[in-house]
């Protein structure tokens, strides 16, 4: 990743970080040193703190995601992504487990978003 | 009271993955403080993940996802649409955002079209604590029944920030949240991090270190009886993950009894002010004591 030009250094970012917090290192150790290694740039909690902070304007957050979608995703945001393709929610439901829990709590009934949806809607060209 | 509130209104209510699925009791919650105040909800049918964080991860085109739940909304007819997480705001806001560019919203059209669906943008996305905090007076009017409970915050991160794109609070230090609990007569207790993320989002990517985040705001607020959020993923890893946090470090059970009552929505808090039964805001009559 490529250290971004208008970062200045100052490690304010790594002060607000939840993840640097409890012992993680995000974004933001790299951003305060370039040549940090020890880092991942799927440790954030998209709390948007570090680019709210910084005092140059780094826009932190689509630095961020540029560089995920040039890397392997962990596990857990791998399986996330394939529930959206294939039924359009991060967390996979069936309608007929979703009906009777809405009915107990006496909230209208909600129909889940059409098959094939998020493919197409993610497809590129075309 | 202003004359929309008399005749009663109804906004478009944006479900997400998580409060649709695992949070009934949120959305119940949340239904039953806006009908005192003459608001309604009606719920986007067929919405889809808002894009954001995970989808955004992947691809840039995440955006056409907040476009088509957006274009939903404009269909029902509705210029406001109500979230419960801060995730979804998030993410629902930025679309609309990206959709002011010309070029991204021929191509949202170009991709919806075939879903009989188009999208201006034009939608006001407004979470919870937004709407409470535009309605601030026509609440206090309604507190029938003040609260003696010391209540530690977490504000819902992405709600406020970027501030330059949400455009509400203090993107640092919002304070609306805040102000919604005063009302209800509990007392705010300091602990530092109401500011801090809980953390939950993490756990898509390292589970150890968002239990990490989770204890730590578990462990800061302990001093006080409830601990008050606005977002299903703080819910999820405050509340719902709560004994895999404990499990990792038995000792906190000790430190901070009755841990697994503590984590309320904030609908949950106001309810209560408001005098709504505790079952019908998904509390047991003892949850909250």
């Amino acid at each position: 990743m490529k250290h971004p030009e208008s970062c200045i250094e100052c490690g304010t970012c790594v002060t607000v970080c939840p993840v640097e917090m409890v012992g993680g290192h995000a974004i933001v150790t790299f951003l305060a040193d370039p040549d940090a290694t020890d880092y991942s740039v799927w440790l954030c909690t998209s709390c948007w703190r570090c680019q709210e902070a910084c005092p140059a304007g780094v826009n932190v957050y689509e630095l961020m995601m540029q560089a995920r979608r040039r890397e392997q995703a962990p596990a857990g945001y791998q399986a996330s992504f394939e529930s959206v393709l294939a039924c359009g929610l991060a967390l996979e439901v069936a309608q007929e487990d979703l009906d009777p829990v809405r009915a107990a709590w006496g909230l209208e009934p909600v129909r889940l978003p059409p098959p094939g949806l998020v493919r197409s809607l993610l497809r590129r060209g075309g | 009271m202003n004359a929309d509130m008399m005749q009663g209104e109804t906004l478009a209510y944006y479900p997400g993955c998580l409060v649709l699925q695992r949070m009934p009791e949120y959305e119940a919650a949340t239904r039953a403080v806006l009908r005192e105040l003459g608001i309604e909800l009606e719920i986007v049918q067929q919405a889809a993940c808002c894009g954001a964080p995970v989808v955004e991860s992947f691809t840039a085109d995440w955006v056409y996802l907040a476009a088509y739940n957006l274009a939903l909304v404009e269909r029902m007819g509705h210029d406001t649409v109500v979230t419960l997480c801060g995730s979804c705001t998030n993410a629902l806001t930025r679309g609309a955002r990206a959709l002011e560019d010309p070029g991204v919203r021929a191509e949202a059209n170009r991709r919806l079209e075939p879903w009989g669906l188009a999208v201006t943008g034009e939608i006001a996305v407004k979470h919870l604590v937004r709407l409470l905090a535009e309605r601030e007076e026509d609440l206090r009017a309604r507190i029938v029944r003040p609260l003696s409970l010391r209540v530690a915050l977490t504000n819902p991160c992405q709600v406020f920030r970027p501030g330059e794109v949400m455009g509400f609070d203090d993107s640092m230090e919002p304070q609306s949240l805040r102000r919604l609990v005063e009302l209800t007569g509990a007392d705010v207790v300091e602990y530092g991090g109401e500011n801090e993320c809980c953390g939950a989002t993490l756990y898509l990517a390292d589970r150890k270190l968002s239990l990490a985040a989770g204890r730590r705001k578990l462990e800061a607020t302990r001093g006080a009886d409830v601990l008050l959020h606005g977002c299903g993923n703080c819910q999820l890893l405050l509340r719902h993950f709560q004994h895999l946090i404990v499990r990792d470090e038995p000792g906190l059970r000790q430190r901070a009894p009755n841990l697994r009552q503590r984590a309320l929505f904030l609908p949950q808090l106001v309810g209560l002010a408001l005098g709504l039964p505790a079952e019908a805001l998904g509390l047991r009559e003892d949850a909250w004591r």
